[in-house]
C-alpha cells in the first residue's frame, strides 16, 4: 500500500515541495545555529591551540588561566620553571582592550606571553612582538606588518600578523610581550594571569592550581554561555517549527483524504498500512527538507559574521532527527486516519 | 453454498440525541447467484443495509450469516479479512481513489491482501480489459467518464473475486448509455456462488433482478372510514421507527408522545389532548412513525386515512395538516 503514498505525494507534488523547501531552510537554519553554538567553542579551542601551551598554572580558586584568572607576581615563574617535568615555562597575559579604527575603536582580547614562547603563536607574516612597542595582529584586523596600532592609551607597531586569530565570536586577538600587556593593561606591575607550561610539572607551588587547554577554552568561552544558550534554545525553536511544517502537511493531507481513507478501509486495508502510507510521506519530506537543510546551510554558513563551525555529528543526526520530526508530526495525522469510519466510503459526491 | 441470510436486523443509531432505526426488523434470504436489488427512496435504509452486509456496520441486533458465517460476530481482523476477501462494494460516485491511475487503483485490494506487484498488476490489467478499458489503465479517475470509473470501481470490486457484490446506487451518476453498459456489467456479475446486492431507487434496474426487496413498503392508500381506537392507561397506540397509515385524531383523555433516546431513555415530546391530532408526517410522505404514544388516561383517538383527513380539513387542507393548525373535536365521526 505504500505506492498509493507515494503516488498521493506525486499528486499533491506542489505542496509538498513548498513544504519541503521551507521544511529545508528551517533545517538549514538549525544546522547554522547549531554551527554557531559550536563556533564559539572551534574559535575558543583554535585560539588556545595556537599557543602551544600543554598546561596552565593559575591561582588556586581563579576560574581559568585567562579572561577568568586572578592576576598573580610573575616572579612565581622561575619557581615552576624550575620544577621537574617542566620543560618550558612563560608569564602569561591576558586582557580585553580595544584598538582605534578610524574615528571608533574595536573591542580586541590582547595576550601578553614571551617572543618565543609558550604562549606566542606561528606569525604567517613578519615576526612575533620582541620589544613591549611591538604587536603581532589578528589578520581579521586587516592591518598590515609596519602599520601603527592606537591599543588602549598606546600606540605599538605591527611586527607580525597571526592568521584568523580570534576569540569572543570574532573578536580579534592582538599578541604583545608578557612586559608590553602588562603596561598596557596593568600599570606597568610585574603581574601575570597564569603560568604557560610546556610538558608535566610534577608539582606546583602552595596557593596554585595546575589547569589543562580544556580549562582555557572555556574561561574564553564563558562570557558566550549565554548567548550560546539562546542560539541552542533558538535551534530548538527551529526544530519545533519543523515539526509544524512537517506535521500540518500531513495532516491537511489526512484531512483531504478522509475518504480516500474510508475507501481503502470499507474494502479491507488494514488501517496499520493507511498509517504507513501516512508515516512515509512524513519521512520522505522530512528527509527531503534535511537533505535540502544541508545544501542551504552550506550556502548559508559563510554569509554568517562569526563562526560558523557544523560538528559532523550533527549532519549524521539530521536525518535521524528529520526521521522522528516526521513521524512525530505526522501523529495528528495518525488519529484522524484511525478514526475514519469506512461507513463514509457510502456517502455521495 | 454462498447463500445470504438476514434474520431480524435492526439498525439504530443516534440522531441529535434521538434513536432512529432505519432497518427495523428485516429478515430476508437469498440465494447464491442471485442479484438482489433493494428498492426505496432516500432515507429508507438501503446504504445502512448494505453497510451491514459489508461488514462495515455493526446492527444493534439480528444476524447477517453469509458463506457460513454471521458477519455481526465478527471482530478487528477477521473482520477486516472479512471485507477484503468475501465482499466488493462498488460505491456511489465510484469513490476512486484520485491520485491512482485506473490500473493502481484496481491494484488497491490486490495489494491489500498480500499479492505481490507483479501478480497484482498483471490481474488488475486482466479486470480492466474484462469491462472494456484496457485503453485507459493509466488514466487517472479525472481524465474517465462516469461510465468508465464506474467499471473501474466494479473492476476493484471484483479483483479478488468475492462472492458478495454490493454496489450502492451503482447508476446514479450516469447518463442512460453509460446505465446500460454498467448495468451489463453488474448483471454478468450475479453468477455462480456470487450474490449480488444493489441498493438504487432507480427502477430502469428492476429488470435486472432476480429479486426485489423494497425497504419501505407501500402502505394501503385505499381511503375508508375513521376508525375509533380506545386505550387504557399506559396502552400503546403505535410505537417509534413502526409505518402506519392513520392519522388520529384525540377525542378524548390524553396521551403521552415520546420520542426513544439513543441512551435508552425516552424524551416526552407532547401530551395530545382533545382537539389534538398526531401521526401525519408519516402517513402523508411514507415514512416511519418518528414518536411512539402512550396513553396517559383512559383515551379514545379517531383514526383517519390521509383522503379522509384532508377531506375534514376543507381545501385548505393539506397545508394546514402539514402546520399543525388544530382540528375541532365537535365534528365527530
Amino acid at each position: 500500500m505504500l505506492f498509493a503514498a507515494l503516488r498521493d505525494m506525486q499528486w499533491r507534488r506542489r505542496r509538498l515541495v513548498i513544504a519541503i523547501v521551507s521544511t529545508g531552510l528551517v533545517f538549514a537554519m538549525t544546522l547554522v545555529m547549531i554551527g554557531l553554538a559550536n563556533g564559539f567553542r572551534v574559535e575558543a579551542e583554535r585560539a588556545v591551540d595556537s599557543m602551544g601551551v600543554d598546561t596552565f598554572v593559575i591561582k588556586a580558586g581563579a576560574a581559568g588561566p585567562l579572561l577568568g584568572a586572578t592576576p598573580f607576581a610573575e616572579a612565581e615563574v622561575a619557581q615552576v620553571a624550575a620544577t621537574p617535568g617542566v620543560i618550558a615555562a612563560a608569564p602569561l597575559a591576558c586582557a580585553a582592550t580595544t584598538v582605534v579604527e578610524g574615528t571608533s575603536r574595536r573591542s580586541v582580547t590582547a595576550f601578553g606571553a614571551p617572543e618565543r614562547g609558550p604562549g606566542m603563536p606561528q606569525v604567517s607574516q613578519g615576526r612575533p612582538p620582541s620589544t613591549p612597542d611591538e604587536v603581532a595582529v589578528s589578520s581579521t584586523l586587516g592591518r598590515a606588518v609596519g602599520d601603527e596600532l592606537g591599543v588602549g592609551a598606546r600606540t605599538l607597531r605591527i611586527v607580525g600578523i597571526v592568521p584568523n586569530s580570534t576569540a569572543l565570536a570574532k573578536t580579534p586577538n592582538i599578541f604583545l610581550t608578557t612586559e608590553g600587556l602588562q603596561r598596557l593593561s596593568y600599570n606597568g606591575q610585574p603581574t601575570v594571569t597564569s603560568i604557560a607550561i610546556k610538558g608535566s610539572p610534577q608539582r606546583i607551588p602552595a596557593g596554585y592550581q595546575l589547569v589543562d587547554r580544556t580549562a582555557g577554552v572555556n574561561d574564553l568561552l564563558r562570557p558566550e554561555h549565554v548567548a550560546a544558550g539562546a542560539i541552542s534554545i533558538v535551534a530548538a525553536m527551529m526544530s519545533i517549527v519543523a515539526v509544524l511544517i512537517v506535521g500540518s502537511v500531513v495532516y491537511l493531507s489526512a484531512l483531504e483524504r478522509l475518504r480516500d481513507f474510508a475507501v481503502y478501509k470499507a474494502i479491507g486495508v488494514p488501517t496499520r498500512s493507511i498509517l504507513a502510507g501516512l508515516a512515509l510521506q512524513a519521512v520522505i519530506v522530512a528527509l527531503l527538507a534535511a537533505a535540502l537543510g544541508v545544501i542551504f546551510s552550506l550556502l548559508l554558513g559563510p554569509v554568517f559574521p562569526m563562526i560558523v563551525v557544523v560538528p559532523a555529528i550533527a549532519y549524521v543526526a539530521l536525518p535521524l532527527a528529520a526521521i522522528a520530526i516526521g513521524l512525530l508530526a505526522s501523529l495528528a495525522g495518525f488519529r484522524r486516519a484511525v478514526a475514519v469510519d469506512p461507513a463514509l466510503a457510502f456517502g455521495g459526491p | 453454498m454462498s447463500d445470504l441470510s438476514i434474520k431480524d436486523l435492526v439498525v439504530e443509531y443516534s440522531s441529535g440525541g434521538y434513536a432512529v432505526r432505519p432497518i427495523n426488523g428485516l429478515s430476508l434470504d437469498v440465494s447464491a447467484g442471485s442479484l438482489v436489488i433493494l428498492l426505496g427512496p432516500s432515507g429508507c435504509g438501503k446504504t445502512t443495509l448494505l453497510s451491514c452486509l459489508g461488514g462495515i456496520l455493526r446492527p444493534k441486533s439480528g444476524a447477517v450469516q453469509f458463506d457460513g458465517t454471521d458477519i455481526t460476530k465478527l471482530e478487528g481482523g477477521a473482520l477486516a479479512h472479512y471485507r477484503r476477501t468475501k465482499v466488493g462494494i462498488v460505491f456511489q460516485a465510484f469513490n476512486l481513489v484520485p491520485s491512482l491511475t485506473a490500473l493502481e487503483n484496481v491494484m488497491v485490494p490486490l495489494r491489500a491482501a498480500g499479492n505481490s506487484r507483479a501478480a497484482s498488476r498483471q490481474r488488475a490489467e486482466e479486470l480492466l480489459t474484462r469491462v472494456n478499458l484496457a485503453d485507459r489503465m493509466k488514466h487517472r479517475p479525472g481524465d474517465l467518464s462516469g461510465g468508465q470509473q464506474q467499471r473501474v470501481a466494479v473492476a476493484r470490486a471484483i479483483a479478488l473475486d468475492p462472492l458478495l457484490i454490493l454496489a450502492d446506487e451503482p447508476t446514479a451518476h450516469l447518463d442512460f448509455i453509460q446505465v446500460e453498459e454498467v448495468l451489463r456489467l453488474i448483471r454478468s456479475l450475479a453468477q455462480g456462488e456470487r450474490v449480488v446486492v444493489v441498493a438504487t431507487h432507480d427502477s430502469r434496474m428492476l429488470p435486472l433482478a432476480d429479486r426485489v426487496v423494497e425497504l419501505m413498503p407501500a402502505v394501503s392508500s385505499t381511503n375508508r372510514p375513521p376508525e375509533t381506537v380506545r386505550l387504557k392507561p399506559g396502552e400503546m397506540l403505535f410505537e417509534q421507527s413502526t409505518m402506519g397509515e392513520l392519522i388520529y385524531l384525540v377525542s378524548e383523555g390524553e396521551l403521552d408522545i415520546v420520542r426513544e433516546l439513543a441512551d435508552g431513555g425516552e424524551e416526552l415530546v407532547k401530551v395530545a389532548k382533545p382537539g389534538d391530532y398526531f401521526g401525519e408526517i408519516g402517513v402523508l410522505f411514507h415514512m416511519p412513525r418518528s414518536a411512539t404514544v402512550r396513553a396517559r388516561t383512559d383515551a379514545t383517538v379517531i383514526g383517519y386515512t390521509a383522503q379522509a383527513f384532508r377531506e375534514r380539513l376543507g381545501v385548505s387542507g393539506l397545508g394546514e395538516l402539514i402546520d399543525h393548525s388544530s382540528v375541532p373535536t365537535t365534528d365527530q365521526p
